[in-house]
């Protein structure tokens, strides 16, 4: 009878030990909160990547990626281990990218991918902060010399079929009470090839995607992509949900290479800002205050993304900016007190 | 005809430089003076850099339409436009030292102008001219649009390679074609802003 007492109290326990083992294993599996911690130990941060889109992640035949997604978490390896090498990339497919990012084979995703709603709630992702503001432009003959998608009445406009760039094109020609022929056809390639044929008089695609088809033109000074955006397609790094060290470290790393530029701090420079009596400066730089260990960084952690990496504009520029290629002009991802959005919330 | 124009130009600079090697305080910066050579013609052949040449851009901004801002570090002047729109142009700037911002307005205007360097020009590079009068190895330039009462302007170039660089002695020029184009846009008593790199 004792006996029996006893195993039936010892099962008891086991079961419940055994249902909080289990239920801290399904918590842990849940909610991952040791990114940082892991990343430090492997000596890496993992880094999902596009498989290739110039300007933004392409490998060369060594292997070597390049881009400004890439260079985004080359600041992050900066910051955490003052060595912008210390990244595996993870070249992930459109479709797969998130469920990768859920299971853990990589610690961001930098891969242009849009922040929206739905992407945040349902795969527990965060989305930190903006990185580039994209959206759905127009590229037309240079020789037409119009400068505004408004000028556009009576065009007959090349879109690629079932896709969000057909429905908002109707919507803005609609609510702008401008009249306009589509031509839909179901692959970009074949959008690009009617565009050139002159099957049509404007083509409509995001702007980045328009900048970027028109380096494979056979004459890409004839053709202009108008400054309007008409929809919001903000890209942006992303993270998984409940690990909020880690994604502070990511949404502070953008931060501090958009208020570097700001404050006019850039890799050439960034010796003399270490000497400065500026405050504000000061404190990015990490001379004043401990900012970088409230991250579980160092207090230079910003000095070593600039020092080894740049600042905002410094990597859009040698990217995709005028130092690049696609020279795609600044436009919406100049600083805000310089015509564009890009806004950075202060460090101090 | 161009060629002989170009070696007078060159003869000039010559001179300039000889004088440069001989005057104390200059010969530590030996370039100090480029893009101020009276005689020198412009050579129209040079292309300006995609960034640099006029366009349409979006520019977001709670200043006025018809406004000039002009980003220094930027090597930009800006024509706000409404509808978050600017035409942007190329321009050089002032070398380190002799850049400045501020708010100011357009308080004459001048085709072909004359060139009468200012007294502290002439104390800085004793080389000068005291007087050009117009015309096209101006280092002012096609047009000139004068600054409130301060010795800048936003002017022509007989340099053309100078746009996009900082070497003049606070002035903002552009290629003769925009230059041109600007003055033909923007009336006198035009607001103008200048605009640093923020100092560190």
């Amino acid at each position: 009878m004792g006996m029996k007492r006893t195993f039936t109290t010892g099962l008891a326990i086991g079961l419940v030990v055994a249902t909080a083992v289990a239920a801290a294993a399904i918590t842990y599996e849940r909610y991952d909160t040791k990114t940082l911690k892991r990343t430090v130990k492997r000596d890496a941060v993992l880094c999902g990547v596009n498989t290739g889109l110039p300007g933004f992640s392409s490998p060369d035949a060594q292997g070597n990626w390049t881009g400004f997604d890439v260079d985004f978490c080359r600041a992050v390896a900066a910051a955490i281990f003052n060595d912008p090498k210390k990244v595996t990339f993870v070249p992930l497919d459109a479709s797969d990218r998130f469920k990768e990012l859920q299971s853990r084979k990589v610690d961001i995703l930098s891969r242009n991918s849009t922040w929206s709603m739905s992407r945040e709630t349902n795969y527990d992702l965060y989305f930190p902060a903006v990185s580039y503001y994209d959206g759905q432009g127009f590229m037309v003959p240079k020789s037409r010399k119009i400068d505004s998608a408004l000028e556009l009445d009576g065009s007959k406009v090349c879109v690629q079929d079932s896709t969000t760039t057909a429905l908002n094109l109707a919507d803005y020609f609609r609510s702008n009470n401008i009249k306009y022929t589509e031509v839909k056809l179901p692959k970009l390639d074949d959008v690009l090839k009617a565009y050139n044929s002159g099957q049509c008089d404007t083509f409509t695609a995001d702007a980045s995607q328009l900048y970027a088809l028109r380096m494979t033109m056979s004459k890409p000074d004839d053709h202009v992509v108008l400054p309007d955006v008409i929809s919001k397609e903000p890209l942006a790094p992303v993270v998984r949900q409940r690990d909020d060290d880690w994604m502070m470290i990511v949404k502070w790393t953008l931060y501090a290479m958009i208020n570097a530029e700001e404050l006019g701090i850039t890799s050439k420079n960034i010796d003399e800002a270490l000497k400065s009596k500026k405050p504000d400066v000061m404190r990015l730089v990490g001379t004043e205050g401990a900012y970088g260990e409230d991250l579980s960084l160092s207090k230079d952690w910003a000095a070593r993304i600039i020092r080894h990496v740049g600042n905002y504009g410094e990597v859009y520029d040698r990217n995709i900016g005028e130092g690049s290629k696609l020279k795609i002009p600044r436009g919406l991802n100049q600083i805000w007190s310089a015509g564009g959005i890009q806004y950075a919330p202060p460090i101090r | 005809m161009i060629n002989i124009r170009r070696l007078l130009g060159l003869q000039v600079i010559v001179a300039a430089g000889l004088m440069l090697s001989i005057t104390q305080g200059f010969a530590q910066q030996p370039r100090a003076d480029v893009g101020d050579e009276p005689g020198l013609m412009a050579d129209d052949s040079v292309q300006l850099e995609p960034e640099f040449q006029k366009q349409m851009v979006l520019y977001r901004t709670t200043e006025a339409p018809g406004t000039i801002i002009i980003s220094t570090a930027d090597r930009h002047l800006y024509v706000v436009q409404g509808n978050g729109r600017a035409l942007r142009y190329g321009i050089g700037v002032g070398r380190d030292g002799f850049q400045w911002q501020g708010l100011l307005k357009i308080s004459r205007k001048a085709e072909w102008p004359d060139w009468t360097p200012p007294p502290e020009m002439i104390a800085r590079q004793p080389y000068l001219p005291r007087f050009m009068a117009g015309g096209p190895g101006n280092p002012l330039g096609a047009r000139a649009l004068y600054l409130g009462a301060t010795v800048y302007r936003i002017h022509g170039t007989n340099r053309p390679d100078t746009i996009g660089t900082a070497v003049s002695s606070g002035c903002f020029r552009l290629v003769n074609a925009d230059v041109a184009d600007l003055y033909e846009r923007i009336p006198v008593g035009t607001k103008v802003i200048v605009r640093q790199k923020p100092e560190i």
